[in-house]
C-alpha cells in the first residue's frame, strides 16, 4: 500500500520498497546530496509528483497537445481530399500523415486522456488518498511523454512511419519502408505501451484493493468499473502488441524473418498479432467514454443509472467477447469460410451488449428532469453518434457485406462515428462536468454549447459523407481521386468530399473554442467565480471533498452505504410515494466529514526515479536505430533508476525536508489537519 | 438536435430510402412492394460513381447485396426509432420545473426484453450471412481460370493454357484490365510478388487481399458484357492510390477472337517506318524490363536472337507489364492513365452491351489515342507516378528499383516509341 498512515507514537517509518530496515538506510545516508525532491511548489512540485491529481493533470495537457497535432494532420488529410488530385502533400507525406494521425489520435490522444481521467478519478471515486504504487504511476507518465515525443521526432529525422497504423508487413518492412519511420514507431509505441501496462496494473490493484470501507463492488461508481475492465484489457492486449513490436523490431533492425515470405514466412502471423491487440483497443478507447457518460447522463436527469447491473455486465461481457472478434478487421485477408463465419457472428454477439448500453442511457433519460448543461450536451451527442456508428457496425458485421466496405470511406466512416462520436465526445462531456473538480472554476457554458454545437456539425459533416464516398467506392489510404472515378449524380465524391473537408474545419473551430473556453474561464482578469463545491448536483464520492481536492484527497475517508453515496447522503427517498427530498447540502456534509478528519496523513514522497528511468528508454531507442552504444548509455541509466527506485523509501525522511521555517512547524506533513 | 443527426448522419439508409421510395413509388406506381421497392430504389438512384458498391453486374456481387441491402435497412429502421426514441425523451422529459423524479433503478424484464429483441434480429441476420459466406466460398463451378498477380503498383493477368475459357492452347499474359468471359464463373487465382494488395471490382465480387506467398481463390462472374472498375484497396505504399483496374467481360464470341489475337504472332514494323525506328528505341530503352512477346534482333549475319526482358534485374517485384499487346488494353501505368482520349473513353464505357465487344476489340486506334498522358509516362515515369524508381532510393533493395524509371529520352526517341507501341495491337 502506498498510504503510509503513520502511527502516533513516532516509530520509526515502515518502508515498503525493499530498501530493508529504514532506520539502517535512510534517504539521506544513502544519496547524500540526492535528496528527496519533497518542494510542493515550482515546477519540481510537477515534475517529481507522484500525486495522481498532479499525474492524471499531466496526462491531460500532454494529450491534449496530442490531440491538436493529431488533428492538424487530420486537416491537412481533408485538405488534400477537397478536391480531385490533391497536391497539398506528397505521396509519401501523405501516407506518413494519415499513419501518424490515427497513430497520434489513438495511442497518444484517447488512451492517455482516458488514463488522464482514470488517474485523477478513481482513487476520488473509490475514497482512496492515491493509487496503489504512486511512483509506477509517476513513471507511466513518463514513459507515455517520452515514447510520444520519441515518435514524433522522426518527422524531423528522415520522415515519419507511412505503413498506416497498423503496419501491415511486408510493406512496412525495411524494404518497402526503407526511412527509419516504422523504427521509430515500434520503439516509441513500445516505450507508451510501458504506460498502459503499468498503468493497467496499478489502477486494477488500486480499485481492487483501495476502496473505501463499505464500497462493495456493486456499489462502485459506473466510471470506475468500466474503467476496470478496459485496465483488464491493457492488461491483456498490451503484451500481444508489445510481442508484435518486438519481432518487428528485430526484423527490422536486427535482420530478423519473421514476416519476411522468403524465409518461409506468413505476413498474415503480423495481422493476427496487431488485430488480438487491435480489436480489445477498440473497447479500451471506447469505454472510457462510455464511462463518462454513464456518469453523466444520471446526473443531469437527476436519476440513478438505469439498470446498473445490467451495464456493469454488459460493460463486462464486452470485455470478454471484444477478445473473439479480431478477425473481422481481416475479411478479405483469406481466413476461409469457417474462420469468417465464426467471426462473423461473434461480432454480430458483441453488438447485444452494447446494444445494452444505448438502451440503458435512453432509458436513465426516460422520467427524468433533464438540464441540458454542456457536459449533458455531449453525452446525449455520444449516445446518438454512437448507435449511428454501432448500426453501421453491424453492417460489416456481415462478411460478404463487408468485403465490399472494408478499407473504402464507410468503414473510415464507422470508426469515426464509434471513436469520435463514442469516444471523444465522452471525454468533451468528462472535460465539462469534472473540470469544477479539478480547478476548482466552472468552464464558461456559453462558450460551451458553441463548442458542442460546433463539434457536432463538424462532426456529421465530415464524417456523414464519408458513408457515401465509401458506399460509392472510394478505398481508404489514397492520396487523392480522380474524376474519373466520381461519378455524376447525387452521390458523386467531388460534392461530399468537399462537404467532408468543410465539415473538419468546422470540427476544428469547435474544438479550439475548447481550448478559447479554458483561457476565458482561467485568464488572470477572469471574473469567472470558484465553483461551487457541488456545481451539478452529482451523486458520487469524489464531490464529497474540496475542488481542487487537497493533496490528500479526503480529510476522512468516507464511509459508503449506497450505490451514488453522496446522492443519499443528500436526499431521503419515500420508497412509497417515490418522492425526493433534500435533506443535506454538500457544504454541510463535507463539513461532517472533515470535522472528524484523520490526524495524521502521510502520502508518499516526490521522486526522481520515475521520470529518469523513463527517460531513459528513449535513448535506448535511439540507439537501436543510430547506434548500439547509446543502447548501452540508456541500459546503465536504466539499472541505475532501478537501483535508486528499489532503495529509496517510499515516504521521505526527516531529513530530506529543509530544517523546520521560523515560527515552528515544518513542511514535512505534506497534509496537515486542523 | 436529434433530428440534425437523422438528417446528416443516417442519410444513406432509411430516411433517404423511405423518402426516395415514396417518389419512385409514384412514378413507378409500384405499390405493395414497400420493402423491396426502397431497396430497388436505392439501387436504381446511385448509379453514378464507377465503383458503386450498390450496382451488383455479377453473380456474386448479387449475393452480396441481396444479403447487404435488409441489413442496412433493419439497421437504418432500428437506428430511426432509436434516435427517435432519444429525441422523444430529452424534449418531453426536459427540465420544466418538475419535481425530483422517482429513482428507478430498472426494470429487469424490460431490459431483458430489450436485450433479448435484439438478439433475435441479430439470429436473423446471422442465419443468411452464414450461408452466403460458404455460398461464396465454392469455386467448384468454375469454368475459367486467370491467374492475377499483385505488384507495387499494377497487376498481372495470366491465362494458363487450359481447357477451360473456351480453351487457350498457350499462355497469355497481360495487365491492367481484366478480360473475362461474360456470364461465365471465373476462377482468379490471386496472388503477389512484394506485398500485399487487395483485389477488388465492386460490381463483381467483394474485395480479397493478395499475399505473397498465398494463393487465394476469388469466383468472378459478370452478367454481361461490358467495362467495371475497381481497385486496389489494401494500403501497398507509395502509390497505392494509383494501382487501378478495370475487369472487361466480353461474350463468349468476343472472348474467342480476343484470345486468338492475344496470341497472334509478332508482326515487326515495316522496314524504314517511324516504327521500324521506334522497335530500335525499344530495345535500346525498355526491352530490359517488358516483354513483347515474338521480339528479336537480327544479326548482320543473320543469326536471330529473342529479346528477352529481364525485371528481375531492375526492379524488385521482378516484373514489368508485357507490352506485346498494350494497344489492346485502354490503359496504362497501373490502369491509372487512360491509352483512350476521353471520347473514345466514353464511347467505349457507355456502349450498350450488345455493342460494348466490337468496340473493345478495336482497341486504340491512331485516332484515339491518348497522346498527352502516354508522352509525359515515356518522358519521365516517377514525375508522373510517386514510384522509388530512383536510383537513389534503391539503397536498401541491393539497387533494384520499385516502378518505371526516368529513361531520358528526346522527343524524338519517344515519337519513334510510341509509334512502335501503336502497332502493338
Amino acid at each position: 500500500m502506498a498510504i503510509i498512515e503513520r502511527p502516533t507514537d513516532p516509530a520509526p517509518v515502515p518502508a515498503v520498497a525493499g530498501s530493508g530496515a529504514p532506520a539502517v538506510v535512510t534517504p539521506s545516508q544513502a544519496y547524500g546530496v540526492l535528496r528527496r525532491p519533497v518542494s510542493s511548489t515550482g515546477w519540481r512540485s510537477w515534475v517529481f509528483t507522484v500525486d495522481h491529481k498532479k499525474l492524471g493533470i499531466m496526462y491531460g495537457v500532454v494529450a491534449m497537445f496530442f490531440f491538436i497535432m493529431g488533428g492538424i494532420e487530420a486537416l491537412l488529410i481533408r485538405l488534400q481530399l477537397a478536391g480531385p488530385e490533391g497536391t497539398v502533400l506528397s505521396a509519401g507525406l501523405y501516407n506518413e500523415m494519415f499513419t501518424m494521425h490515427a497513430t497520434t489520435m489513438v495511442f497518444l490522444f484517447v488512451m492517455p486522456m482516458a488514463a488522464a481521467f482514470a488517474n485523477y478519478l478513481i482513487p476520488l471515486q473509490i475514497g482512496a488518498r492515491d493509487v496503489a504504487f504512486p511512483r509506477i504511476n509517476a513513471f507511466g507518465f513518463w514513459c507515455f511523454l517520452a515514447g510520444g515525443l520519441f515518435l514524433n521526432t522522426s518527422w524531423f529525422l528522415g520522415g515519419a512511419a507511412d505503413g498506416g497504423w497498423f503496419m501491415y508487413q511486408p510493406n512496412a518492412s525495411p524494404l518497402y519502408s526503407p526511412t527509419n519511420g516504422v523504427d521509430f514507431w515500434a520503439l516509441g509505441l513500445q516505450i507508451t505501451g510501458i504506460a498502459s501496462l503499468t498503468g493497467a496494473i496499478n489502477l486494477i490493484v488500486t480499485i481492487l484493493n483501495m476502496r473505501a470501507p463499505g464500497m462493495t463492488l456493486m456499489k462502485m461508481p459506473i466510471f470506475t468499473w468500466m474503467i476496470l475492465v478496459v485496465q483488464f484489457l491493457l492488461l491483456f492486449a498490451m503484451p500481444v502488441i508489445t510481442v508484435a513490436l518486438f519481432l518487428l523490431m528485430f526484423q527490422r533492425s536486427f535482420g530478423a524473418t519473421f514476416f519476411d515470405v522468403a524465409a518461409g514466412a506468413d505476413p498474415l502471423l503480423w495481422q493476427h498479432l496487431f488485430w488480438i491487440f487491435g480489436h480489445p483497443e477498440v473497447y479500451i478507447i471506447v469505454l472510457p467514454g462510455f464511462a463518462i457518460v454513464s456518469e453523466v447522463l444520471p446526473v443531469f436527469s437527476r436519476k440513478p443509472l438505469f439498470g446498473y447491473r445490467f451495464v456493469v455486465f454488459s460493460g463486462a461481457a464486452i470485455g470478454f467477447v471484444g477478445w473473439g472478434v479480431w478477425a473481422h478487421h481481416m475479411f478479405a485477408s483469406g481466413l476461409g469460410p469457417v474462420s469468417v463465419a465464426v467471426f462473423s457472428v461473434a461480432t454480430m454477439l458483441i453488438a447485444i451488449p452494447t446494444g445494452v448500453k444505448i438502451v440503458n442511457w435512453t432509458l436513465t433519460m426516460w422520467g427524468g428532469k433533464i438540464q441540458f448543461t454542456t457536459a449533458m450536451l455531449f453525452a446525449v451527442g455520444l449516445v446518438v453518434s454512437f448507435t449511428i456508428g454501432g448500426l453501421s457496425g453491424v453492417t460489416h458485421a456481415v462478411a460478404p457485406s463487408d468485403t465490399q466496405q472494408t478499407d473504402t470511406y464507410y468503414i473510415v466512416a464507422h470508426f469515426h462515428y464509434t471513436i469520435f462520436g463514442g469516444a471523444v465526445l465522452g471525454l468533451f462531456a468528462g472535460f465539462y462536468y469534472w473540470w469544477p473538480k479539478a480547478f476548482g472554476k466552472l468552464l464558461n457554458e456559453k462558450l460551451g454549447k458553441w463548442n458542442f454545437w460546433l463539434m457536432m456539425i463538424g462532426m456529421n459533416m465530415t464524417f456523414g459523407p464519408m458513408h457515401i464516398i465509401g458506399l460509392q467506392g472510394q478505398p481508404r489510404r489514397m492520396m487523392n481521386w480522380t474524376e474519373a472515378r466520381a461519378g455524376e449524380g447525387f452521390f458523386n465524391l467531388g460534392f461530399w468530399n468537399r462537404v467532408a473537408s468543410v465539415g473538419s474545419f468546422i470540427l476544428a473551430i469547435g474544438v479550439f473554442l475548447f481550448l478559447v473556453n479554458i483561457w476565458y474561464t482561467h485568464r488572470a482578469k477572469s471574473n469567472t467565480p470558484k465553483a461551487p463545491l457541488d456545481p451539478w448536483d452529482a451523486r458520487t464520492l469524489e464531490w464529497i471533498t474540496q475542488s481542487p481536492p487537497k493533496e490528500h484527497n479526503f480529510d476522512k475517508v468516507p464511509t459508503v452505504h449506497a450505490l451514488d453515496e453522496f446522492f443519499h447522503r443528500k436526499y431521503e427517498v419515500d420508497h412509497e410515494t417515490g418522492e425526493v427530498r433534500k435533506v443535506a447540502t454538500a457544504e454541510e456534509i463535507l463539513a461532517a466529514e472533515e470535522a472528524q478528519g484523520d490526524k495524521h496523513i502521510h502520502l508518499p514522497s516526490p521522486s526522481y526515479w520515475p521520470i529518469i528511468l523513463a527517460f531513459a528508454l528513449p535513448v535506448m531507442a535511439y540507439g537501436v536505430i543510430y547506434n548500439r552504444l547509446l543502447i548501452v548509455v540508456g541500459g546503465l541509466i536504466v539499472l541505475l533508476a532501478m537501483f535508486g527506485w528499489a532503495l529509496e523509501p517510499s515516504v521521505a525522511d526527516d531529513s530530506d525536508y529543509d530544517p523546520p521555517a521560523e515560527g515552528g512547524g515544518t513542511n514535512k506533513e505534506l497534509a496537515t489537519i486542523g | 438536435m436529434a433530428h440534425r443527426n437523422i438528417n446528416m448522419a443516417t442519410v444513406r439508409t432509411v430516411p433517404h430510402m423511405t423518402r426516395m421510395s415514396r417518389r419512385m413509388t409514384r412514378r413507378r406506381t409500384l405499390t405493395g412492394l414497400g420493402v423491396a421497392g426502397a431497396a430497388l430504389a436505392l439501387a436504381g438512384c446511385a448509379q453514378d460513381a464507377p465503383q458503386d458498391t450498390w450496382q451488383p453486374k455479377g453473380d456474386n456481387a448479387q449475393m452480396i447485396h441481396d444479403l447487404q441491402w435488409p441489413v442496412f435497412l433493419i439497421a437504418g429502421i432500428v437506428g430511426v426509432i432509436v434516435i427517435a426514441v432519444i429525441a422523444y425523451v430529452i424534449v418531453r422529459y426536459r427540465d420544466t420545473g418538475q419535481p425530483m423524479p422517482e429513482q428507478t433503478h430498472g426494470k429487469p424484464a424490460l431490459e431483458i426484453t430489450l436485450t433479448i429483441l435484439p438478439a433475435l434480429i441479430l439470429v436473423g441476420v446471422g442465419i443468411p450471412t452464414v450461408t452466403t459466406i460458404f455460398e461464396l466460398a465454392e469455386t467448384d463451378d468454375t469454368e475459367c481460370i486467370i491467374n492475377v498477380t499483385g505488384q507495387q503498383w499494377w497487376w498481372e493477368y495470366d491465362y494458363p493454357a487450359q481447357d477451360g475459357c473456351g480453351g487457350i492452347s498457350a499462355p497469355i499474359v497481360t495487365s491492367g484490365q481484366l478480360v473475362m468471359p461474360a456470364d461465365t464463373n471465373v476462377l482468379l487465382r490471386l496472388t503477389s510478388r512484394d506485398v500485399i494488395h487487395s483485389f477488388w471490382i465492386p460490381a463483381l465480387n467483394g474485395k480479397k487481399d493478395t499475399v505473397p506467398g498465398r494463393v487465394h481463390l476469388l469466383r468472378m462472374h459478370a452478367n454481361e458484357p461490358g467495362i467495371y472498375a475497381g481497385q486496389c484497396t489494401e494500403f501497398c505504399g507509395l502509390s497505392h492510390a494509383n494501382m487501378k483496374m478495370e475487369a472487361v467481360a466480353l461474350s463468349a464470341e468476343d472472348f474467342e477472337t480476343w484470345k486468338a489475337n492475344q496470341l497472334e504472332a509478332y508482326t515487326p514494323p515495316e522496314a524504314g517506318s517511324l516504327a521500324a525506328l521506334g522497335e530500335q528505341a525499344y530495345i535500346a530503352n525498355c526491352a530490359y524490363c517488358h516483354q513483347v512477346n515474338g521480339l528479336s534482333t537480327t544479326a548482320p549475319d543473320g543469326t536471330v536472337t529473342p529479346v528477352l526482358a529481364n525485371p528481375d534485374q531492375f526492379v524488385v517485384s521482378g516484373a514489368a507489364p508485357n507490352l506485346t499487346h498494350l494497344m489492346t488494353r485502354n490503359t496504362f501505368a497501373g490502369a491509372t492513365w487512360d491509352l483512350l482520349t476521353p471520347e473514345c473513353r466514353e464511347r467505349v464505357w457507355n456502349a450498350p452491351p450488345e455493342e460494348f465487344g466490337a468496340l473493345y476489340l478495336q482497341g486504340v486506334t491512331p485516332e484515339c489515342l491518348n497522346q498527352v498522358d502516354l508522352r509525359e509516362w515515356i518522358r519521365n515515369a516517377p514525375a508522373k507516378k510517386p514510384m522509388y524508381a530512383l536510383p537513389s532510393q534503391a539503397a536498401n533493395s541491393g539497387g533494384l528499383v520499385r516502378g518505371m524509371p526516368a529513361l531520358g529520352l528526346n522527343e524524338t526517341q519517344i515519337d519513334q516509341i510510341i509509334a512502335y507501341l501503336l502497332e502493338r495491337n
